[in-house]
């Protein structure tokens, strides 16, 4: 049988860990990449006599993702613990929900060739991050950091929906853009900030039944998600192949060498006697709050997509502006701010976003200029005030170079102002007419593309303050006779 | 001043026949007289003596103090206050100073209740006789062949020794009352969520309550209130508003379950006694009924069952990595954790942990914590109904009297078994007092306990007065 035979079928627990002041169930606070053990307070350290607390922002940031995820939201909420030894979980137990978990159900929709395909999650569950173990900066300790220790994440666990290592990366992008969309997490996977499980399983194309599935543990990139799903698939199905038996098992991914290996430490025979924990009464959320934090949603990356359609905006610029909410909100109100909707996409693609991912990280906040600026940037070229490719070319980078000066000052002071002084731009179409007799022969043989030529002349002569129509215009009479 | 209640203290602190320095000075001398009943794990005796002496000078200077002022208190060893060790009377904790006050003893403290000491307790409070003890047994302040009760034993004696004013236990099923009982003196459980559990090590959570003795009903009562109310650091804590005030006045109703009147291992004298207590009772036109109580046989067992699942969860944490006893043998990761449970916890701390691990485990958990919760449930919603009808339930604390050190030590399950009285407000959640009733023919004191609806902590202090007061 060929690999085109079979089928492979993959679910996902993605852990996201979410951007709350602080931790989940007490006052430390949750940041991440700062010394160690500096965010660790007697709860932290469950020190004996100490209690959690729930932290209700990370319930509205789960009520949040519920809402984007079009989940159904569990309005009690109960938390149990799960039992662990490790030396970076304090209380030798996790704080999780087993029972209860705060989502259940939803989808979303990912890109699929020229459609989509929908992915459906089967709940999504709050918990608290262990720490973390550093065994490698010592040569006979592991060290201990416990500032993760009781971050607040939300396992998003999905239906074995996906069917391709693509589909793979295609969802946890879709997943990762949504997440950061509703301001829950940073949703960054080489920081730790969202991490996940795959399971993978494969069967004959039309079998109905799952085979055995086994889960690659912890993986932190799209990259290294898609090596693991495609390695993982072709060895289930080397087995199958030789007629062996796939043992349902924990796998590790070594992102060097490529390749799943078992764990082996006996992850499924660990008994975590889960049970509810007596610290914690159920946590309720009312209508009301639900209704509150539907009110500050914002307008989702698909929703936003169509406005944009709808408001004649090209359906490949829209995908580029809603990739990240910052974008859509300096858009959104750019759109506000100057009428001519294509002359302000048109400046969003082809200077704001360039210029950011280029000397601003990709970080849309820490973009010098503002909306207002740009607004009036663009007011200049709408009213004839600047010739458009002196503006874009001159003027926009000179405004970068001094963030707070006013565009039209900054024009005026720089003598970019377009000038339609058509006495000097016949004197100028005189003297490149003059200093340029072959391309005029050749011009006025046929050769009529030569305009652009004579057109850049003058305009450079004008210092791109001519308007280069007028240019055009003047030039094919003058030539002419 | 010798067995004066804190309103007398107080009165003789203002007309200055006694300073508060007086006050604590008596104390330390009758710590330092009751040494061999091994009460105290540590005084205070300094920091105390300071803080008495501020006291005296804010008094003499005419400023405000708290309304506790001039009383002394011991705190059983698993109550954390900041500076100070605590060890739950474990070797797993030698050393271990915690880094924070418990709110309910921050709330006497801010009333300006002095602390002298820790006391002894069956370790992380699973006991009945503070016979499990790293520093040794604490016996009986009558009779000290025998036990002190526990698990808050030494809490008991440290109050009927007149070592302090009031002592701070922690009742999850007994643990204040039986004590109390066994040693003559009064003690008081609240609702649970009524006193915030932060900065009391937990045995079982949805049991554990701090309780206070006393020899004094007004000082109980005063001192419970003072702790109770909301804790936003415990979530179980109640938002109910603390009620002072008894709402009932004059004739009350009371039951009690024929089952345990009846029950075989009720000792002749306290059953006579508790008889006559409630003859008495109603001769004084209170109304006294018999109820009907079926469950009683699975009361201990329900409760040993959730106790010890919860206590093999909140005692994972000692584990030798971040604080208190490590082997010194361990030499590997796993090594750690075996060596430093094995070593550091006792005999009977372990036997708990791994009884609470069984029943939570996986093919074993609906047989046993879901059962039990069932039977917790059932026990609620009957205790419910005989409240529909009753002000109070009357019952005694326990079926015998403190017996002989060491006679059950290898028959745990005889000393579960005393547990049948008390553990019924635990596993309810309603308020509980015992109060001593009288003592057998050797001298033994016993109590008689008082329940009734949750949060009536009020009527239940109210009713209690009554009955002693006569």
């Amino acid at each position: 049988m060929s690999k085109s035979d079979y089928e492979i079928i993959i679910g996902l627990e993605v852990h996201v860990q979410l951007n709350t002041k602080t931790k989940i169930f007490c006052g430390d606070q949750n940041s991440f990449g700062e010394l160690a053990n500096r965010h660790t307070s007697s709860i932290s350290l469950a020190h004996p006599g100490t209690l959690p607390r729930v932290n209700r922002e990370a319930i509205n940031k789960g009520i949040a993702l519920a809402l984007a995820l079009g989940s159904e939201i569990n309005q009690e909420n109960r938390f149990d613990r799960k039992h662990y030894f490790y030396p970076d979980l304090p209380k030798a137990y996790q704080i999780t929900q087993d029972r209860l978990p705060i989502c259940v159900g939803g989808s979303i929709d990912i890109p699929s060739g020229d459609t989509t395909r929908t992915i459906r999650f089967h709940h999504t569950h709050m918990e608290e991050d262990a720490g973390k173990s550093i065994h490698d900066l010592d040569p006979k300790n592991s060290m201990i950091d416990l500032n993760r220790a009781g971050t607040p994440l939300l396992e998003i666990v999905t239906e074995p929906d996906m069917r391709s290592a693509q589909e793979v990366h295609d969802f946890i992008a879709t997943l990762q853009q949504l997440v950061r969309y509703i301001g829950i997490s940073d949703a960054n996977m080489e920081e730790g900030s969202m991490r996940c499980d795959c399971n993978v399983s494969v069967r004959l194309k039309g079998d109905t039944q799952l085979n055995n599935r086994c889960e690659v543990k912890n993986i932190n990139s799209k990259k290294f998600a898609m090596q693991a799903v495609a390695y993982e698939a072709q060895r289930q199905i080397k087995l199958m192949e030789q007629g062996e038996h796939i043992d349902q098992q924990t796998l590790h991914f070594d992102s060097e060498t490529g390749r799943t290996s078992s764990t082996r430490d006996k992850e499924d025979a660990h008994d975590y006697r889960y049970f509810p924990d007596p610290d914690l009464p159920p946590v309720y959320i009312t209508d009301e709050e639900i209704a509150q934090i539907k009110e500050q949603m914002p307008i989702l990356p698909q929703a936003q997509k169509q406005l944009y359609i709808e408001q004649d905006i090209k359906a490949e610029h829209a995908e580029l502006l809603i990739q990240e909410r910052a974008t859509v909100t300096f858009t959104n109100e750019l759109l506000q701010a100057h009428q001519d909707s294509s002359a302000a996409v048109n400046f969003m693609i082809n200077k704001v976003l360039p210029t950011t991912k280029e000397d601003y990280h990709d970080d849309l906040t820490t973009f010098p200029l503002t909306v207002a600026q740009c607004a009036a940037f663009l007011k200049l070229i709408d009213a004839g005030k600047i010739i458009h490719s002196t503006a874009y070319q001159q003027l926009y980078p000179a405004l970068l170079a001094d963030p707070t000066a006013d565009p039209a000052a900054l024009c005026e002071s720089m003598g970019l102002s377009q000038s339609n002084d058509t006495d000097l731009i016949d004197d100028l179409i005189q003297a490149v007419i003059q200093e340029n007799p072959d391309e005029v022969k050749k011009y006025q043989k046929g050769k009529k593309g030569l305009i652009g030529f004579f057109v850049g002349k003058v305009m450079k002569e004008s210092k791109g303050k001519a308007d280069p129509k007028l240019i055009q215009q003047k030039l094919t009479e003058a030539l002419q006779s | 001043m010798k067995g004066q209640n804190l309103n007398n203290i107080q009165a003789a602190i203002r007309q200055g026949e006694l300073s508060v320095t007086q006050v604590v000075n008596h104390y330390l001398a009758q710590i330092e007289d009751s040494l061999p009943l091994n009460i105290y794990i540590e005084v205070f005796a300094e920091e105390a003596k300071k803080q008495a002496q501020a006291l005296d000078e804010k008094l003499a200077a005419g400023e405000s103090v708290g309304k506790l002022y001039g009383s002394v208190i011991s705190i059983k060893d698993v109550i954390c206050y900041e500076g100070h060790q605590v060890t739950a009377a474990s070797k797993i904790l030698e050393g271990f100073t915690s880094q924070f006050t418990a709110t309910a003893l921050q709330r006497l403290l801010d009333e300006d209740a002095i602390v002298i000491g820790r006391t002894n307790c069956d370790e992380f409070a699973m006991g009945s006789a503070n016979e499990n003890s790293v520093y040794g047994v604490t016996p009986n302040g009558v009779n000290s062949e025998r036990v002190a009760g526990g698990s808050s034993g030494a809490a008991a004696v440290s109050v009927q020794q007149d070592t302090c004013l009031v002592a701070l236990g922690t009742d999850t099923g007994g643990s204040v009352r039986q004590p109390a009982g066994f040693n003559g003196v009064i003690g008081m459980k609240p609702t649970y969520g009524r006193v915030s559990r932060y900065g009391v090590i937990a045995y079982g959570s949805s049991f554990d309550q701090i309780g206070v003795l006393g020899q004094h009903m007004e000082d109980v009562g005063e001192f419970l209130l003072t702790m109770a109310g909301e804790d936003p650091m415990d979530c179980t804590s109640s938002s109910q508003p603390v009620k002072t005030e008894s709402s009932s006045q004059g004739q009350v109703s009371f039951a009690y379950i024929d089952e345990v009147m009846n029950h075989e291992k009720l000792h002749g004298a306290i059953a006579t006694s508790s008889h006559a207590l409630m003859d008495r009772l109603e001769s004084e036109g209170h109304a006294v009924s018999k109820v009907q109580f079926p469950l009683l046989k699975y009361l201990v067992p329900a409760y040993y069952v959730l106790t010890t699942a919860e206590a093999s969860s909140n005692l994972g944490r000692y584990d030798g990595i971040r604080y208190g006893y490590r082997s010194e043998a361990a030499d590997s990761i796993k090594n750690v954790y075996q060596k430093t449970r094995s070593e550091g916890f006792g005999s009977e701390v372990k036997r708990r942990i791994m009884l609470g691990t069984f029943v939570l485990s996986s093919g074993y958990y609906d047989a046993y914590y879901t059962k039990a919760q069932k039977v917790r449930r059932l026990v609620t919603e009957a205790i419910h109904e005989i409240f529909e009808n009753h002000d109070f339930l009357i019952l005694p604390t326990t079926p015998n009297v403190a017996w002989k050190i060491g006679a059950h030590q290898d028959d745990p399950v005889e000393v579960y078994l005393s547990d049948i009285y008390t553990v019924i407000a635990n596993l309810t959640g309603i308020p509980a007092i015992s109060l001593p009733l009288a003592t057998d023919a050797d001298g033994n004191p016993f109590g008689i306990q008082l329940m009734s609806k949750k949060f009536s902590e009020a009527e239940l202090i109210a009713v209690s007065e009554m009955l002693i007061s006569t």
